[in-house]
């Protein structure tokens, strides 16, 4: 189980066969004047300030308590993770060199990197991972929970870069669960409420100041286990600019980078900037809480299946660049189960149907919940209303509680995804996951399909078979609706080079800024 | 009042403006030529023959919306004025005539209004008491009501101390009374004024908060709304946020306009400004006239 090294040299090779562009010219620029240098020495010089237009931010800087997916993209610039996942969403090594499991899959002992340190020169040793660990489990207001740790039975730690985990059961998943997401090791000399303010990590970047929903710099940070391909001086990232404003915002050069809704990529094409469709395994969904009534009723839960328009959301929301989604990933990826796809096709009639039978023949009226007003509630308000359902939409600032304490019956949600398939299965269908709108357990045949698929090594040749199984029964059972997947939709000016097209991530390792 | 104020043409202007708004108001919604609720799969469409004014991001006639917004917008404009007036003008009034601790008091309570930031306050509000455009206006009246306190009680003071007024308090006149039959002609030009002028403010407020997203219940359309989300998609439709503006703004210039005709005729200024158009008048027509009479002369 010993993941492939990632040798620099290599993955220079391998960056410019594969025709990174820019990038290839600025190295090959490199090798021709730095007559036969290391490598070192011409990567480790990091130039030019990355400005980062981010529509989303971190509620927490601890990555514990951040639960959104979206934000540990912002948080990985200063957190290393304990693995990472590469471009075919596998495990590769990240503070953890390699990792070892017995033959039954239910001890797993990650090797550290000798000599791993905090910015305060506390070392990144196994105890400081042990206790990010427990902490994870165990802190109050921890967001990973039902993340896919709650195997871990215990963590020893042999030596000072060796962290045994023992599991409950076997699970073989766990060096993709302890990548960005879960695996954000955390410096264990600060309290939780210091992380909650600024992070304290050992990753690409250190954070200088920080200012709560509104600003963050950084600056590289040389003792990053991988420094040597980290070519970005500067780091700002800024929050909250309107959707509207992110391309004027990169044509004036106020940012280099920023994610960007469907219907901007007209604007910023024209503008002449990169517009980056970065894979990803997001999926929206409408939420709806079989416990709470008329939901609790089978004929409407079937109803609301049946009148979801997909084609038309990837036509008007996504502005083509969606796909249609049945499920909590997007088609292609190892977890899509292909004979659960086709279980509801849009039949507005069958649903009118449905709710007769259910005795709403004259229609029904229902509160409709939601985060913002965007366009897709809007849509889905008049998808419903076409088969009879009066869905009154109302936005709540407070939605967040609400939809995470499981009381709200019908509301919509998009998940960015995990990097562990069966993670996103739990998240979404088991007991304690987050994204399970009814909290309700979802029956003996789920719970066993994922120890099934959990219990299965990841180069196993029955991997891809039992993960759709588990997929097939987490959907069998629940209240969610999936709508559209859309790809990460990133837009960077020219001076910033390609990055790496590792799923769902946002790497900055041997990206280069040119220019100012 | 009426018969000074029709003799200035700008009074006009802001008559049939506002009408035409008002009717926009009452009738919007029957007028409007399509659902504007109904979408389409014709997304973002230039004007046409059937969408005059095209079609928003999901396919909804735009011209349909603007009719149909127009309600609320107004409507909340209107409830802004009236809340200020009420809240505003019966305290300004009585600050004069119910002794120094209320008037000490209401000095007091319409300062820290000053002070608070009514768009913030209006947002935390409907935080407060639920999304609703009713809670939004009732903080912004609230707050908008220390320009109707300092209105009326400043020319409350002026008649108060004059003669007449001292003469009917000493041959018993109540204060009820007196505030009926003296104070009460004077302040209402003012009034009058500041209405005008907070329906304009109020128009303005309606439109930031929908824009916002605050006090309206989606899909319903509104002004502020409709340019909030045509800003999305400004690579598309270049021109839409123009057609919510153009209305927003020619109500709000008409508010603003009738205001200024109230102020120009009111009072003894109004009176010699009149008197002064009027002589003017004359005196053109007059020179225009000459030439010809010379010419019969001649």
């Amino acid at each position: 189980m010993t993941p492939p090294i990632l040798d620099h040299v290599v993955g220079r090779r391998t960056l410019l066969t594969t025709g990174a562009a820019s990038l290839a010219l600025v190295l090959a620029g490199c090798s021709t004047t730095s007559t036969g240098t290391g490598a070192s020495t011409a990567a480790g010089a990091a130039t030019g300030t990355l400005s980062w237009a981010s529509s989303y931010a971190p509620s927490s800087w601890d990555p514990v308590v951040n639960g959104s997916g979206a934000a540990f993209r912002i948080t990985a610039l200063a957190y290393a993770s304990l693995t990472n996942t590469d471009e075919d969403g596998k495990a590769a090594p990240g503070l953890a060199e390699s990792w070892t499991y017995n033959d039954a899959g239910t001890k797993v002992t990650f090797h550290l990197r000798p000599g791993l340190t905090f910015a305060d020169g506390t070392a990144l040793d196994s105890t400081a991972v042990k206790k990010y660990i427990e902490r994870a489990q165990t802190q109050e207001n921890s967001s990973l929970v039902g993340e896919g740790i709650s195997v871990i039975e215990s963590v020893e730690t042999p030596s000072a870069t060796d962290v045994r985990l023992n599991l409950s059961q076997p699970d073989f998943q766990l060096p993709l669960v302890l990548a960005q997401r879960v695996g954000q090791i955390t410096n264990p000399s600060r309290s939780a409420a210091e992380l909650n303010e600024k992070p304290d990590g050992a990753g690409p970047f250190t954070p200088v100041t920080i200012v709560a929903g509104s600003k963050a710099t950084f600056v590289k940070n040389p003792d990053y286990w991988d420094a040597d391909n980290i070519h970005i001086a500067n780091v700002t990232v800024s929050f909250g600019a309107d959707a509207s404003s992110i391309v004027s915002g990169l044509q004036s050069g106020v940012y280099n980078f920023s994610d960007l809704t469907p219907s901007q990529v007209k604007a910023a094409k024209a503008a002449n900037l990169d517009v980056v469709l970065q894979p990803g395994f997001n999926a929206n969904n409408l939420s709806v809480n079989t416990t709470i009534a008329p939901f609790d009723k089978p004929e409407v839960l079937q109803a609301l299946n049946y009148a979801i328009d997909r084609e038309a959301i990837v036509k008007q929301i996504d502005f083509g660049y969606g796909t249609a989604a049945t499920e909590p990933f997007p088609k292609g990826y190892i977890a899509y189960d292909p004979s659960s796809a086709a279980r509801y096709a849009y039949d507005p009639t069958k649903a009118r149907q449905l709710l007769a039978d259910a005795g709403y023949a004259d229609g029904l009226e229902v509160e409709f919940v939601v985060s913002a007003d965007t366009p897709t509630n809007e849509l889905i308000q008049a998808q419903l209303k076409k088969v009879g359902i009066t869905a009154a939409l109302k936005v709540d600032t407070n939605w967040a509680t609400s939809f995470f304490a499981k009381k709200l019956a019908l509301t919509t949600y998009g998940t960015t995804g995990r990097d562990s398939p069966i993670q996103t299965l739990q998240a979404h269908f088991g007991p304690a996951g987050a994204l399970n709108s009814a909290g309700t357990e979802p029956g003996s045949a789920f719970d066993e399909a994922v120890a099934t698929a959990l219990a299965t090594p990841l180069d196993s040749d029955d991997y891809e078979k039992n993960i759709q199984a588990a997929t097939a029964a987490g959907l069998a059972t629940t209240g969610l609706i999936f709508t559209d997947s859309l790809p990460n939709i990133l837009v960077k000016t020219k001076a910033v080079s390609d990055l790496p097209r590792i799923p769902a991530y946002i790497t900055w390792t041997g990206v280069t800024i040119t220019g100012r | 009042m009426y018969s000074r104020l029709r003799r200035l043409p700008s009074f006009w202007i802001a008559s049939v403006l506002l009408v035409l708004v008002l009717l926009l108001g009452i009738l919007g919604s029957a007028l409007a030529p399509h659902d504007p609720l109904a979408g389409g799969s014709a997304l973002l469409q230039a004007p046409s023959a059937t969408h005059l004014l095209g079609t928003d991001y999901l396919g909804r006639d735009v011209l349909s919306r603007l009719l149909a917004g127009s309600r609320v917008s107004i409507l909340g404009a209107f409830e802004v004025a009236a809340i200020a007036l009420v809240v505003g003008t019966i305290p300004g009034l009585l600050s004069v005539y119910l002794g120094r601790v209320f008037e000490w008091l209401t000095l007091r309570i319409m300062d820290t209004l000053i002070a608070l930031p009514f768009l913030v306050f209006a947002v935390a509000l409907t935080a407060l008491l639920g999304n609703g455009l009713t809670q939004a206006m009732l903080s912004v009246g609230i707050l908008l009501s220390p320009m109707f306190y300092r209105v009326s009680r400043a020319a409350a003071l002026t008649v108060s101390s004059s003669q007449y007024v001292e003469a009917a308090v000493l041959s018993g006149g109540s204060t009820g009374w007196v505030l009926r039959r003296h104070i009460g002609p004077k302040v209402l030009a003012p009034i009058g004024i500041a209405f005008a002028n907070a329906a304009g403010v109020g128009l303005v407020i309606v439109a930031s908060l929908t824009f916002l997203g605050i006090g309206v219940q989606p899909p319903a359309p509104t002004w502020g709304g409709m340019l909030a989300s045509d800003l999305g998609y400004l690579a598309y439709q270049p021109y839409a946020p123009a057609y919510p503006i153009v209305l927003i703004m020619l109500t709000v210039w008409a508010f603003n306009l009738l205001a200024d005709v109230l102020r120009d005729t009111s009072g003894e200024a109004g009176r010699i400004l009149l008197k002064k158009r009027a002589l003017a008048k004359a005196r053109r027509r007059g020179r225009r006239l000459q030439p010809q009479l010379a010419g019969r002369v001649e």
